[in-house]
């Protein structure tokens, strides 16, 4: 299953908590034209590297859809940082 | 017919026990199967999902305080990392021998097949580290 929404918190050094949450699916969707530019790029990639682009297609989505769970949690002294993915 | 019934009527054959010792232990066996069986699938073994690293010391370098890293990663996401492996061409394989020769790490990558990996990762379910110092702490686990 496609990620759908990652969180961002930040704790800084006051003490308050910066919180984000992103909607990945919106998100894709705005940035859709710059991803479109991506993914052309990485077609020429594939051509130049000689990589079959449905196999590197195909581990790119096997890798987005297996990102869900993954948690990065950072604490240091009065600063930390949380990054889910949901 | 498993193996110690046929142990047990082998012996009633030879004489070695009576009819009457036989069937005794023939139900005591019968008693004790469906306990095993029953204590094996109750407890069905739950496969682990994630990779788990836990990181604390007492003391960042900062002299902040405490620190503490948490990471969980998905174990499909270490399988779908390990299946983009296969995608390396093999003359950037080649090139990235040469060096690790040249560095004096003898390993050809080339030899390196995503099944191996594969098998690695399957098995890591079963791998615990466990660090423990008097001011840092970290842990490898699966869970």
């Amino acid at each position: 299953m496609m990620p759908q929404l990652v969180t961002y918190r930040q704790r800084r050094r006051n003490g308050r908590w910066l919180r984000l949450y992103v909607p990945v699916l919106p998100v894709m969707l705005v940035l859709s034209p710059l991803l479109l530019l991506v993914g052309l790029a990485g077609l020429v990639a594939c051509v130049v590297f000689r990589v079959s682009p449905v196999g590197a297609l195909r581990g790119t989505g096997r890798l987005l859809c297996a990102l869900p769970g993954t948690r990065f949690e950072m604490e240091y002294g009065r600063t930390a940082v949380l990054v889910s993915v949901r | 017919m498993n193996e110690q019934r046929r142990q047990i009527l082998q012996m009633l054959a030879e004489g070695k026990i009576s009819a009457d010792e036989a069937e005794r232990l023939i139900d005591a066996l019968a008693r004790q199967q469906p306990e095993a069986a029953a204590s094996t699938t109750s407890t069905p073994k739950s496969r682990p999902k994630y990779l788990r690293v836990v990181v604390s010391s007492e003391d960042d370098f900062s002299g902040d305080g405490a620190g503490r890293i948490n990471i969980r990663v998905p174990l499909q996401l270490l399988r779908a990392g390990v299946r983009l492996t296969s995608l390396v061409p093999p003359q950037a394989l080649t090139q990235v021998n040469a060096q690790l020769h040249k560095s004096g790490v003898p390993i050809d990558l080339t030899q390196l097949k995503p099944q191996h990996l594969d098998d690695l990762i399957e098995h890591l379910d079963e791998v615990i580290v466990d660090v423990d110092q008097a001011d840092a702490k970290v842990q490898v686990f699966c869970e």
